[in-house]
């Protein structure tokens, strides 16, 4: 564990800890390109460069570990000098169209000529044109050759993280060029990675291309609700333009760094889909059956006719597929109002998928929800799976189904049966966000939020319980899961009080032994596992936190 | 070139670490150019990505990636070669050949190039034909030399 000073402060650091890292735990940034602490180490920008004392010349901050006494300097006129060298180099054949580049905003390049650049120009020369502008070069990722700094960093990233090897540099000297083989494709499950850690526009986001200027975004940390893992994500949300973007609130998702759970990644399942929830088939109104079709009614009464048809039934007679993409919170209420409330025995939670969900050795699994873990420890479901509440249904024996989510019409179970359990229930109530066939069967619809909608948390297959928080209100008259079962649980004069999750959450790290010693403030934002147990010491987050763009 | 003789090539150099190198030249030296399908080829039997492949060769100035006249010429624009009046060379060779420095003649007869010193600056202008050196070149000098390269092509035309 070495000792140094950097800039007149003492610090120590880990063996091995180079500069940049060193530098950066005393809230010194040092400027690089193509550092990525997710990366091996290249050392080609020579933005880092620092002064050491009784060094002869400078030295590049990201390959020089920090030795015991090391005295270094970050921001003497020597350093500044060749910070502004640098980037005079960088930029002498870049062709400094920011105006029309979806990177400003968020670009290294705009930020350290900024705060290190600032020289006059000289360059009398002709720009070496490149060959690519504006080029797709996958299914999801843009290359423009002349933005590109040459970092490597994206070329890095395919041959160490995807081990897929699509990107090289080719060509030499001022004709370097960034690509693809000669036909071939940027095409991995991971490939948007390459343009959160391209530092300039060289990798831009097909997806995201155009829609909003990226200061004009919002940002809310959350869960990537798209498999078990649980990625760590930032939403990042129009906030102040509506017209932009064709009316998508949600404009992108981000990776965001947790050393336990993706590190720096996510993968491009999760990353664009999240399409649903902006989507035009979005369920804004309570709905109710009235002949033969489901018109829109108010919360009060739809909340009423639920209430009375539960009421009308004994609870045997009810059968409930809860759904695994509910928060823990949710999954809790579901419990408490139709297993500890009701007596209700017949909940289900799991219905599965038509396609194999391809889980594969790095991030993606194949349970494509983000709470299946939490759903099981929270003690879903009640005996029975959803195929044997089918079973009961079709036989005539349930006379309400209360259905979350699912569109079991289109899912992997055996559809004559879906269709004979919903011809056969007398009243089916619906209760989710978007629009499918099995929501056209409903006889009362509850349309929810989604996750970017609502707060409270996830649990991933290892076990842990992570917090996700609404970036963008819930679209319409939609509301969050917990928020409509409260409201049930009222109408059905069950006494219920909760006030937010925070509350729920107090409540279920109570009730349930897994959650306990668990809080929001002990989940932070890097979550925490079930069975946690507290140390007399305040909780420290254990990791650095670090923002995706670095 | 038949996949086979270029296989022999790799085999030639099986298990040698850093391979890759000398496979391109052996495959430069046979075709005088690397062709596609055998870089993929080269890639598939050595086990290094397509990519890495591509680096390379498009890093070497001795490995092209584009078919070569049966003829090259080089002329030396270094700082010696140009101030004696190279550029004017140069010029010249583009002006009878038709092509730009870079390009390869339709009847696939030059490939013409330039580059930024060939180490023998006490001759400049120099001009290397077919690996010839030829010294204090003019534009006047240029005719000739294409004329005696075109010769000798067909005189091992009419060898063979
Ligand atoms: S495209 Fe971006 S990440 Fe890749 S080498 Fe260029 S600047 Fe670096
Ligand atoms: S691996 Fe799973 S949790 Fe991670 S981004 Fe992909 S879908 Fe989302
Ligand atoms: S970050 Fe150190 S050389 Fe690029």
């Amino acid at each position: 564990m070495p000792t140094l000073t950097i800039d007149g402060q003492q610090v120590t650091v880990p063996e091995k800890t180079n500069v940049i890292e060193a530098a950066k735990t005393l809230g010194i940034e040092i400027p690089h390109y193509c550092y990525h602490p997710g990366l091996s180490v290249a050392g080609n920008c020579r933005m880092c460069m620092v002064e050491i004392e009784k060094a002869p010349k400078l030295a590049i901050g990201c390959f020089t570990p920090c030795t015991e006494g090391m005295v270094v300097f970050t921001n003497t006129e020597k350093v500044k000098q060749a910070r502004k060298d640098v980037l005079e180099f960088l930029l002498s054949n870049h062709p400094l169209d920011c105006p029309v580049c979806d990177q400003a905003g968020e670009c290294w390049l705009q930020i350290y000529y900024m705060q290190h650049g600032q020289y006059e120009s000289r360059m009398m020369e002709n720009k070496i044109k490149k060959s690519k502008k504006a080029t797709s070069i996958g299914p999801h990722v843009n290359l423009d050759q002349e933005r590109c700094v040459l970092c490597g960093r994206c070329v890095r990233f395919c041959d160490e993280i995807t081990k897929t090897h699509e990107l090289g540099i080719f060509g030499r000297g001022n004709r370097e060029e960034l690509d693809v083989f000669p036909g071939k494709q940027l095409d991995n499950r991971y490939s948007g990675n390459v343009v959160d850690i391209c530092p300039v526009g060289a990798l831009t986001d097909r997806d995201f291309r155009f829609q909003v200027r990226v200061w004009y975004l919002g940002v809310q940390d959350s869960v990537c609700p798209g498999c078990s893992r649980g990625c760590n994500i930032q939403i990042h949300y129009n906030r102040n333009r509506p017209h932009h973007g064709h009316g998508r609130r949600v404009a992108r998702l981000k990776p965001r760094y947790n050393s336990h759970v993706n590190q720096f990644w996510m993968c491009d399942e999760g990353r664009y889909g999240y399409k649903f929830v902006d989507a035009g088939d979005r369920i804004i109104s309570p709905m109710l059956r009235r002949g033969a079709e489901l018109q829109m009614a108010t919360w009060g009464e739809t909340l009423a006719a639920s209430a009375e048809r539960i009421r009308a039934v004994n609870p045997s007679q009810i059968g409930v597929i809860a759904w695994p993409q509910l928060t823990n919170e949710e999954l809790y209420l579901v419990r408490r109002l139709f297993v500890d409330g009701l007596g209700c025995k017949n909940v289900s939670f799991s219905v599965p998928s038509k396609k194999d969900g391809g889980g594969d050795d790095f991030l993606i699994t194949a349970d494509k929800n983000p709470n299946t873990r939490g759903a099981g420890e929270i003690g879903l479901p009640i005996a029975d799976s959803t195929g044997d509440i089918l079973q009961a249904a079709s036989r005539g024996e349930f006379k309400l189904l209360h259905i979350f989510g699912h569109d079991l019409l289109s899912s992997g179970l055996d559809q004559p049966l879906v269709e004979s359990a919903l011809a056969a229930t007398e009243t089916v109530i619906f209760q989710g966000s978007n629009s499918h066939l099995t929501v056209d069967r409903a006889d009362i619809v509850l349309p929810s939020a989604t996750f970017a909608e609502k707060s409270g948390s996830f649990t991933n297959f290892e076990g842990r319980v992570q917090r996700i928080h609404e970036a963008v209100p819930p679209l319409g008259d939609a509301l969050p899961d917990w928020q409509i079962l409260n409201r049930m649980a009222r109408a059905l004069e069950m006494g219920w009080d909760y006030q937010g999750t925070e509350h729920i959450f107090k409540e279920l790290a109570e009730n349930v032994a897994a959650f306990s010693g668990l809080s929001y403030c002990v989940l932070g934002d890097q979550g925490e596992l079930l069975g946690y147990k507290p140390t007399n010491e305040a909780h420290i987050p254990t990791e650095p936190v670090t923002t995706v763009i670095i | 070139m038949e996949s086979e003789e270029l296989q022999g090539i790799i085999d030639h150099y099986a298990g040698e670490k850093g391979a890759l190198i000398s496979v391109l030249q052996d495959l430069q030296g046979v075709c005088n150019y690397l062709p596609e399908p055998a870089l993929r080829q080269v890639s598939d039997a050595l086990h290094v990505p397509l990519s890495q492949v591509y680096s390379v060769a498009s890093f070497y100035n001795a490995f092209s990636l584009k078919p070569r006249g049966r003829h090259h010429i080089c002329v030396c624009l270094g700082t010696a070669c140009h101030v004696r009046g190279a550029p004017r060379v140069l010029q010249e060779m583009e002006r009878q050949l038709g092509i730009r420095a870079g390009d390869t003649t339709e009847d696939m007869n030059f490939t013409l190039e330039s580059v930024n010193c060939v180490g023998a600056c006490a001759l400049g202008p120099v001009v290397v034909a077919d690996g010839g050196y030829s010294g204090q070149m003019t534009a006047r000098k240029v005719s000739p030399l294409l004329k005696t390269l075109g010769t000798s092509h067909e005189e091992n035309q009419n060898d063979s």
